[in-house]
């Protein structure tokens, strides 16, 4: 009963006032993406920025496939632990084109985007059967069922890996294509993150969250929203993969598809707050801050994973709503995050 | 025909040590819930200690046992405590095990790692690489004196389970947690129990896998799978179903890698893993793992 | 007083109060059923007075001492049994061995044995079944072992939870039987039940919970025979309540 007075004043929330006009937060974004666009210039400048635009382009990343997660994750309530099979799908899909046929990965990024969208339908399809445990170990079966594939198939270079010709800029501007394509694809993410939050799909993901089964029974046909959002959840990782592929200009199974890099993106959306529209922002963000400040201090990677560890029990056991969702439930959100 | 026995033999003797791992991971799924993705690292954990007591002290692997099963016990119970005791009663428990076991999973692979480096090991007793002849078939020395000790060991847990007071109320808390509660088994208590039970479990399969499997502190992943689709074929929470899924998948993976090379082996137990999720997730014998 | 509840509050996890001020005496020797609408806190209540949740505010008195901190194997070592909803057996051992599992909390294995002969003859088919797996009888034979599961510590107060939830009619009253049987014996009997009629009439005296508090309480009869009651609580064409989900 509780459970069911929950779900319905949760679901009210997206229609009531106050969601309008936000003129606060409305400026705070407007400035925050000019600056953004703008940022690179002082590269040209300076021409010392390099670093600073690396790690923006990292964090633009990860805002974009943190909030694709997020979709399938937070909304619907299904941990998923293997979405960076999407990652390698975008990455190894541009690759092979840009070997094989000379075509620009900034061109076929959509493209894989849309391939990892299918793969996720197709998947999505299968283990969208199971829910609970036994969706989240066969999202990890997943990583592995294709890491094992691609480390035998010879055609994407198998466990050697595939080399891609290294982009031809000087070094001024040569992160300027990644950086906006990222950006790009931030944007975009957290664009339909905050779409997917205000419809009727997204109030229909969140009310199987809830309760799976009162969401049938409420005419929802929930087997279809789930399926469409994990493949939704599957685009914007896909591009993503398909830019950051280019970006190291090599691609070997052991980098794109361990089980630590799931469980990065599974934890940055907890630590920003799973469900919301800037949790996985804020999450992203913090996050990779984080692990920059641990590499750097700590030195050695053994360390690093074993803070990654640390942050996740922590963040689990004491802040399982993440930043944004105990800000909010105390009622300290700052406007300008408060982007739901 | 010959060469056909020969790879089921030699698939049986893995199967009792995948056996032993399965038990170890069931226990703890059956009476808490606990999805354990980090069985694996904890079993690295006591392999590590294994390899550290054969290379300074020259103790046997197979001794050693009698170490890593007292520590792994104890320290299951701490992690217990410290962790899952806390989440007993959220409503999004099951999710938050996976999550909790997987970060788990990575505190201890980081610190192995930073302790004992990322190059493979394994410890080499004489039996590793001696063969037991049987008339015409072989056997790996060392697999089978592994294959006995884990038999050994399930044995014991079985009688453990049959007739002791405690061993009951483990059965009764897997069979149904609030009859159990309901009768006075103080279940926190058992559960703490349990972990620790299946953790000792962890600590002799660790031992054993030291001399049978090279090891690095980030291949523990992909045992991940394997112990999952160990425990999944057999219907999660039935300890007899994961000892015939162990057994099964052994044997399967054997001839996998007879017919297509010892790199598609691994791929034998994922695609159980994905093909049972998908359409049996009761598993063979058990019931729906969703609660 | 054997049994006192005192303005519990009650809830699980973080959610809401479910029980809401709840006050309720129980004597010795008498049977009780507790009826009210879903989700009223019927089971809660009985939840609460064996240990399985506890209250986050008022008491439960058992013959004047507090027990509403005590843990489940305490209170049933005090003297009170709860038969829960599902009868919650356990499936894969035999009958006799979960009856011994109703004695888990007795250190002296004979003793257990003898008084496993005593529920024996108590339900003879039971004895009959000894060595069948639980989940091999049917809903009326695991109600029956259920109820001699908890006999087996000889409790002085047996709380039973809709025994007769998905039985047929006719094992329904078999089981209602052998409750009088318990009550004859000296047995104090709390009774929660979905079925109210048949409740009520093999009860002494009812209690109408409803919104987490004791809404109505009276000789079992007088309330059978209340119309406004009958309107509300035993289903002549219940009207569709408001707000009710679950």
């Amino acid at each position: 009963m509780s459970a069911a007075a929950n779900a319905k004043t949760e679901l009210q929330s997206p229609g009531l006032p106050g969601s309008a006009s936000k003129p606060a937060r409305k400026w705070f974004l407007a400035a925050l993406l000019i600056a953004l666009l703008l940022f690179p210039l002082t590269n040209l400048v300076s021409g010392s920025m390099n670093y600073v635009l690396f790690m923006m382009l990292y964090i633009f990343m990860y805002i974009a496939m943190a909030s694709s997660w997020n979709i399938i994750g937070g909304y619907t309530g299904y941990t998923s632990l293997g979405h960076n099979v999407f990652f390698a799908i975008g990455a190894y899909f541009s690759g092979v084109m840009l070997v094989y046929f000379k075509i620009s990965p900034y061109l076929t990024a959509p493209l894989a985007g849309l391939l990892a969208m299918g793969v996720g339908l197709l998947v999505g399809v299968i283990s969208l059967r199971t829910r609970g445990p036994a969706f989240i170990i066969s999202t990890v079966a997943m990583i592995l069922l294709v890491k094992i594939t691609f480390d035998n198939w010879d055609y994407i270079g198998g466990s050697n890996g595939l080399s891609l010709p290294i982009p031809d800029l000087d070094v001024t501007i040569s992160k300027f294509p990644p950086y906006y394509a990222m950006l790009l694809l931030a944007v975009g993410a957290v664009y339909l993150s905050y779409r997917i939050r205000h419809s009727k799909f997204g109030l229909g993901l969140r009310a199987i969250s809830q309760d799976e089964t009162k969401a049938e029974v409420a005419g929802i046909n929930t087997n279809y929203y789930k399926i469409l959002a994990f493949a939704i959840s599957a685009l914007f990782v896909g591009m993503a993969g398909s830019i950051w592929g280019y970006y190291l200009t090599y691609l070997r199974p052991n980098i794109f598809l361990t089980v630590l890099m799931a469980a990065q993106l599974v934890l940055m959306t907890l630590l920003g707050g799973k469900g919301t529209v800037a949790g996985p922002v804020v999450g992203a963000v913090v996050f990779i801050l984080a692990n920059e400040f641990f590499v750097s201090q700590l030195g050695f990677t053994e360390l690093n994973i074993v803070a990654t560890g640390v942050l996740m029990i922590v963040v689990l056991l004491f802040f399982p709503e993440g930043i944004v969702g105990t800000l909010k439930e105390r009622g300290k959100l700052p406007q300008f995050l408060d982007w739901e | 025909m010959t060469q056909m026995v020969q790879i089921f033999l030699l698939g049986m003797s893995l199967g009792g040590v995948y056996a032993l791992m399965a038990a170890g991971l069931t226990i703890v799924f059956g009476v808490m819930r606990i999805v354990n993705i980090a069985h694996a690292a904890f079993m690295f954990i006591a392999a590590y200690i294994t390899y550290f007591l054969f290379q300074s002290f020259g103790v046997d692997p197979i001794l050693s046992i009698l170490v890593t099963m007292p520590v792994m016990y104890l320290l299951g119970v701490v992690v217990y405590r410290l962790v899952f005791a806390r989440i007993a009663d959220s409503s999004r428990f099951a999710e938050l095990t996976v999550l909790l076991t997987f970060s788990l999973a990575l505190v201890i692979e980081g610190l192995l790692g930073a302790m004992f480096t990322n190059i493979y090991r394994s410890t080499n007793p004489r039996y590793a690489t001696d063969a037991i002849l049987f008339g015409n078939f072989y056997l790996p020395e060392g697999q089978f004196y592994a294959t006995l000790i884990s038999l050994a060991l399930l044995g014991g847990l079985w009688l453990f389970l049959r007739t002791t007071r405690t061993g009951y109320a483990i059965r009764a808390a897997m069979q149904n947690r609030t009859a159990a509660q309901v009768v006075g088994v103080d279940v926190s208590r058992i559960s703490t129990i349990a972990f620790g039970l299946g953790m000792a479990m962890a600590g002799a399969s660790g031992s054993l896998s030291s001399f049978l499997f090279t090891f690095f502190p980030g291949k523990h992943w992909e045992w991940v799978a394997i112990l999952l689709s160990l425990i999944v074929l057999g219907g999660m929470g039935s300890l007899l179903g994961s000892l015939v899924g162990a057994f099964a998948l052994a044997v399967s993976a054997a001839y996998v890698s007879y017919f297509y090379g010892p790199t598609w082996s691994p791929i034998t137990f994922f695609l159980a893993l994905f093909l049972i999720l998908m359409f049996r997730p009761r598993g063979l014998f058990g019931k729906p793992m969703e609660a | 007083m054997l049994l006192e509840v005192q303005n519990v509050h009650a809830g699980y996890g973080a959610g809401p109060s479910i029980l809401q001020g709840l006050s309720m005496a129980v004597e010795k020797g008498q049977s009780y059923c507790i009826i009210g609408p879903n989700g009223a806190g019927k089971s809660t209540l009985l939840k609460v007075i064996c240990g399985l949740l506890h209250p986050r505010q008022g008491q439960v008195l058992f013959k004047g001492n507090p027990i509403h901190t005590l843990r489940t194997d305490q209170i049933l070592m005090q003297g009170i049994s709860f038969v829960p909803q599902d009868r919650s057996l356990f499936p894969d051992m035999t009958v006799r061995e979960n009856l011994r599992m109703g004695g888990y909390i007795l250190k002296d294995r004979k003793e257990v044995e003898r008084r496993i002969d005593a529920v024996y003859e108590l339900f003879p088919l039971l004895k009959e079944r000894g060595n069948q797996l639980a989940k091999t009888l049917s809903g009326g034979q695991q109600q029956m072992l259920a109820i001699g599961r908890s006999m087996v510590l000889r409790p002085e107060i047996i709380m039973l939870d809709e025994p007769s939830l998905g039985l047929a009619p006719k094992i329904a009253r078999q089981i209602f039987d052998s409750i009088q049987f318990l009550k004859q014996g000296g047995m104090t009997v709390l009774l929660v039940e979905q079925n109210a009629r048949l409740g009520l009439k093999s009860a002494d005296w009812g209690f109408v919970l409803d919104l987490g508090k004791m809404s109505f309480d009276g000789p079992a009869d007088s309330i059978l025979a209340d119309e406004r009651i009958q309107e509300l609580y035993l289903g002549r064409q219940k009207p569709p309540r408001g707000g009710e989900t679950a």
